[in-house]
């Protein structure tokens, strides 16, 4: 709007006098620099208050980890040397770390078998031909957009038959099965993005599947298979519902711990649950941070279909 | 295509048996298995199997004020989380949408809150409002403020489930309308300034038509997904006080894990998705046409 006006002024300038010498042109081009330069102010304010009210809630959160454990409940106060006793005992396994391996031992066996499983039917859909190829590939993309709920019940009844329950064994089945079809889809895109021409070819030399995949997909579809692997891990690690239904004590996972860490409001462990909380969110923050224009495209892309 | 590589049978056998076959043993069964489940009674803790009911379940949902007293925090859950997300990511999007020092950290620390673990979000805000730790109380005690319990009286209660929502999932809503922001022809802008609309002129009449579509998108998404909360009510209220925070997810979980009711607890998840899948039906048909348009960019830029 101002840039419009002065635009305006300045055709004027070419019959009239020259804005800039009277009084009134000159009161006006100082308000506009005012305006201006409050206008990146407001921008700066609205910036700062955004990244503080998403920053400090973590911050804080990392403060208490750090707090001793005698000042716990000491009002929120800054002032105190940090202790790092619990991350101490966050990485012997048989305490803190506990909760943490398991979901990191599950989390990543999960992604590992959903990226193995997953990529392979890509690879099937993508180059090989078979009757109602669009209806089943349609079908396992829906097992991904109706909630964990939905099946929530009858997978534990499979893995309580199976006695299997509070393994490490059943959460790397049920975190596979719901990656697979969010790798099949990430998979299958970017080997679409491979052009037909350097695999015909590669096929007119004498590639059987198998070479093809190795020498010609492998190599070409990299940025898929990262983005497909980072985000079924972050999936499996912050999953929630099925590992507290499946797992109760020995290969519970971190998440399931921090809600037994405050299960009760008066006696909230806060250092346990600060600390593993600390180690549950550290991974995907630098993930985040490190991968981002790989991780946005891919979760948007997630969570319209999830 | 025709037939790019010999032996196909076996090739087929190999890439694609295994990954099909244990989706569908492990997510498609279920969700069938689930469906047939709710039309039986089956007490994990009394019956040795399910017994056929028939409809009787769903009869029962009907009668269930518990259920229906869940469905409405719900959709009040839902309806204030997502304005307040709608709001707030509109707000931040026109922030960042312009040249600034610094764009890509900022833009990496803004979406932060959107990848970390749901239960980690709900603990960081279970500390933050917590009388014993929190250092929100103690600042609204510090300016004589009231005193307030926010996990034990019912309407605080809700209102923390929604401020960490909003915390959590405003970035969702600033990233894509920010993506949408990016779109909007500058031509159109321009031509407008130059007609002498004013700033907030150009905003209503130009800029906001071009991203409708994708705040609807935004706003179905992020509605679809409040409706199946469940991870911070555990966290932060359990629920409580009494049954006031208790969302359908929760009562679900409650109804089949905690009262081993199975059967039940099937009929309500059947009869929920069916409810979801309606809402979004009638929402993406009260939608005008170039809503579809942008959903399909989106997947489209996505996948």
């Amino acid at each position: 709007m101002r840039v419009s006006r002065h635009s305006s002024d300045g055709l004027g300038q070419k019959s009239l006098a020259p804005p800039a010498q009277t009084p009134k042109g000159w009161v006006s081009s100082a308000f506009r620099i005012l305006r201006r330069r409050s206008a990146s102010i407001g921008i700066a304010v609205g910036l700062t208050m955004f990244l503080s009210w998403t920053v400090l809630p973590i911050v804080y959160l990392g403060v208490l980890s750090v707090k001793p454990e005698r000042l716990l409940l000491d009002r929120p106060s800054l002032n105190f040397r940090p202790s790092l006793e619990r991350y101490g005992q966050l990485l012997q396994w048989d305490k803190l770390g506990a909760p943490v391996k398991n979901s990191l031992i599950s989390a990543s066996l999960g992604t590992a078998g959903a990226v193995l499983l997953g990529s392979m039917a890509a690879i099937a859909f993508t180059l090989l031909d078979f009757r109602a190829k669009g209806p089943l590939f349609f079908t396992i993309v829906l097992t991904r957009m109706y909630p964990p709920m939905t099946t929530v019940i009858p997978v534990y009844l499979m893995l309580r038959r199976l006695e299997l329950l509070d393994t490490l064994t059943a959460l790397v089945i049920v975190f596979a099965a719901l990656q697979i079809p969010l790798v099949l889809w990430v998979m299958h895109t970017a080997l679409n993005a491979i052009p037909r021409d350097i695999i015909e070819s590669a096929v007119l030399d004498g590639a059987s599947l198998p070479v093809v995949v190795r020498k010609v997909l492998l190599p070409l579809s990299g940025p898929g298979l990262v983005t497909a692997a980072i985000l079924s891990f972050i999936f499996c690690w912050n999953d929630f519902l099925l590992p507290l239904v499946i797992t109760s004590s020995a290969a519970r996972t971190g998440t399931v711990a921090i809600m037994a860490y405050t299960e009760t409001y008066r006696n909230v462990l806060w250092g346990p649950l600060s600390t593993v909380s600390i180690a549950m969110v550290a991974p995907t923050i630098v993930f985040m941070l490190a991968l981002r224009t790989y991780l946005v495209k891919g979760l948007t892309a997630g969570m319209l279909k999830g | 295509m025709g037939k790019l590589f010999g032996r196909q049978q076996l090739f087929l056998g190999v890439f694609l048996v295994p990954g099909v076959a244990y989706v569908l043993v492990w997510r498609l069964l279920p969700a069938l298995y689930t469906v047939y489940l709710s039309f039986m009674s089956y007490n994990l803790a009394f019956d040795p199997g399910p017994t056929w009911v028939g409809i009787r379940n769903y009869l029962q949902l009907v009668r269930d004020d518990n259920l229906l007293a869940s469905l409405g925090v719900t959709l009040k859950f839902s309806v204030l989380a997502t304005f307040v997300e709608l709001v707030l990511g509109l707000g931040t999007a026109i922030l960042l949408d312009r040249d600034l020092p610094l764009r890509n950290l900022i833009m990496g620390l803004c979406l932060v809150p959107m990848v970390l673990a749901p239960v980690a979000v709900a603990t960081i805000w279970y500390v933050l409002l917590h009388d014993f730790v929190g250092p929100i109380p103690h600042l609204i005690r510090l300016i004589h403020g009231p005193e307030i319990a926010w996990f034990t009286t019912s309407w605080t209660a809700l209102l923390s489930i929604i401020v960490a929502d909003v915390w959590e999932w405003t970035p969702l809503m600033t990233l894509l309308l920010l993506a949408a922001l990016q779109g909007v022809s500058r031509e159109t802008v321009e031509a407008a300034m130059v007609d002498g609309a004013s700033g907030l002129q150009v905003f209503r009449f130009v800029t906001l038509p071009q991203i409708t579509g994708m705040i609807a998108v935004a706003v179905g998404l992020r509605f679809m997904d409040a409706f199946l909360e469940l991870d911070k009510v555990l966290i932060m209220t359990g629920g409580g006080p009494g049954t006031s925070t208790e969302l359908v997810s929760v009562h679900i979980y409650r109804t089949a894990f905690q009262f081993f009711t199975l059967g039940y607890a099937a009929t309500i998840v059947i009869a929920f998705l069916v409810l979801l899948a309606v809402i979004y039906r009638f929402y993406l048909r009260a939608l005008p046409g170039y809503a579809f348009s942008a959903s399909e960019r989106m997947s489209g830029a996505g996948g």
